[in-house]
């Protein structure tokens, strides 16, 4: 039996798609005035789309990814950047 | 007076648009006592218990009117009273979440112990006792409640239980308080986080809504621009007309709702045996003549809720087997059972537990709504029922719902307001 732990790698395409989510739902949000890193952490925290605008559909947006892939992606891109 | 005739008998089939929450509306507008500029609010449901807090908010000198349908403008007067009409509060218990707001724009408040549902017990000492950790002397005599603080101080409050009206006011009273507030075993709805983001958009720090802990940072003024708010849909609405559908065993689309806000009421529903599809902000619900029956166990969000229980129980008279309902929340919840009896339905409330056993048919009946969603429930049976049933105590429908009659038409019920 194979006891080793496999990492499963997100696919690029999954990646992009957490990122471009993040954009245009930061986007929505700073238009409305809110601070996109609040409400994100928000989000993220209550798993509540309360937190999220309705505006420019950003609400349908973000439920499109688990909050894991977003929560995976913030982490990966701070680890990368600071070469943790 | 006004009375609802529903004949029985249809199923109901088609979409139907979601209103703006309430239980988020309300608190809203008694949050706009601290704007500092002026605010706009959008998706507001034209229903009794907004018209009662228009007036709530006029007493206190606040400018308010309707911009257009579903939009209202609010601009508080520089100087603000601290005590709002008796009459209203007595009329509408969400009238008491301007106490939070008023002590902190004004430094005191004055109110009659206020009224609502009679639905149990909802004392408002954990806002009390709130108030007073923040450093407010607390007075209640005469059927008053009487607060005053010139200057509140941050503190940690554990709430004995996740009170949403408590942890709502706490959460604006502490909004300029000196320091730091911890509010522990917060309620967690989904209206708190409204709250949290229109407060954070005038210039609040409080973080944490949505999870049983929340952070306000006080700070020491409130931003002067003028903000253009949308309110949330109402689940309790979607949930009323995802049962709505079930009870006629019916094909519904709800629009404009966030299908999070449900997901107790939608995995009970799947269970009975109901088809539930979910796509980005719509909730399909395809009942079946006849679903089985379940248990229910009403909790604080993110469990069954409250408000839906009455609802939830209707749809169970006609389920295949027994059902049992239990209410951990309010315990005057069960006033509307005999009401449900008199349709022909075979409930018997012991204790916080009703056992329903399932009927093959309600028949319709003179009826009395006791209170808001209670009579959401005999809309529920009335629509199921063979027959006519008249039911009266509409004023406590109006409260919560906007244009029920007219939607369930569209849907395809037979239900008319009839003005005696």
């Amino acid at each position: 039996m194979n006891d080793q732990t496999i990492r499963f790698e997100p696919k690029d395409e999954e990646r992009l798609e957490v990122r471009r989510i993040l954009k245009e739902v930061c986007s929505a949000l700073n238009e409305k005035g809110y601070d996109p890193l609040d409400q994100l952490v928000g989000y993220l925290l209550s798993g509540d789309p309360a937190y999220i605008t309705s505006y420019k559909n950003a609400r349908v947006l973000i439920r499109k990814v688990d909050r894991d892939q977003i929560l995976e992606e913030l982490i990966r891109y701070y680890m990368e950047r600071e070469g943790i | 007076m006004e009375q609802l005739h529903i004949v029985g008998g249809h199923r109901l089939s088609g979409k139907v648009k979601i209103s703006g929450a309430k239980n988020a509306v309300l608190k809203l507008m008694a949050a706009s006592l601290l704007v500092e500029n002026e605010c706009i609010i959008r998706n507001v449901p034209l229903i009794k218990d907004v018209l009662t807090m228009i007036e709530v908010l006029r007493g206190l000198g606040v400018e308010i009117s309707w911009e257009d349908d579903a939009v209202l403008r609010i601009k508080p007067k520089k100087e603000l009273y601290f005590s709002a009409p008796d009459e209203l509060v007595r009329e509408m218990r969400a009238s008491v979440q301007v106490m939070g707001p008023l002590l902190t724009k004004v430094g005191k408040v004055k109110l009659f112990q206020p009224g609502g549902c009679v639905i149990g017990q909802r004392p408002i000492d954990l806002h009390l006792k709130g108030f007073q950790a923040l450093g407010a002397e607390v007075i209640e005599e005469h059927g008053y409640v009487y607060a005053q603080a010139p200057k509140l101080k941050g503190v940690d409050i554990h709430l004995d239980f996740p009170s949403v009206g408590a942890t709502e006011n706490i959460m604006a009273a502490a909004i300029l308080a000196e320091g730091t507030t911890v509010i522990k075993n917060a309620a967690k709805e989904p209206e708190i986080i409204e709250e949290q983001n229109f407060y954070n958009r005038l210039g609040a720090r409080i973080r944490g809504a949505g999870t049983d802990t929340i952070r306000i940072e006080g700070v020491s003024s409130l931003r002067k621009t003028p903000i253009d708010y949308t309110v949330i849909p109402d689940r309790i609405e979607v949930g009323t007309y995802m049962l709505a559908a079930a009870i006629t065993g019916g094909d519904v689309t709800l629009v404009d709702v966030i299908p999070e806000h449900v997901e107790a009421l939608t995995a009970k529903l799947k269970e009975a045996g109901a088809q539930i599809i979910i796509e980005e902000d719509t909730i399909r619900v395809i009942a079946r003549p006849k679903l089985s029956a379940i248990d229910v166990m009403v909790l604080p969000y993110p469990g069954f809720p409250t408000d839906i229980q009455p609802q939830m129980t209707a749809v169970m008279t006609l389920a295949d087997g027994t059902s049992l309902v239990t209410e951990n929340v309010f315990g005057g919840r069960f006033r509307y059972v005999d009401e449900l009896v008199r349709m022909g339905a075979n409930i018997r409330v012991e204790g916080r537990s009703a056992v329903v056993k399932g009927v093959n048919r309600l028949t319709g009946a003179a009826v009395i709504a006791p209170d808001l969603r209670a009579g959401a429930a005999l809309v529920l049976s009335g629509l199921a029922a063979e027959g006519k049933t008249i039911i009266e105590g509409v004023q406590h429908i109006n409260r919560g719902y906007e244009k029920i009659e007219e939607k369930l038409t569209e849907l395809g019920a037979e239900i008319a307001r009839v003005k005696e």
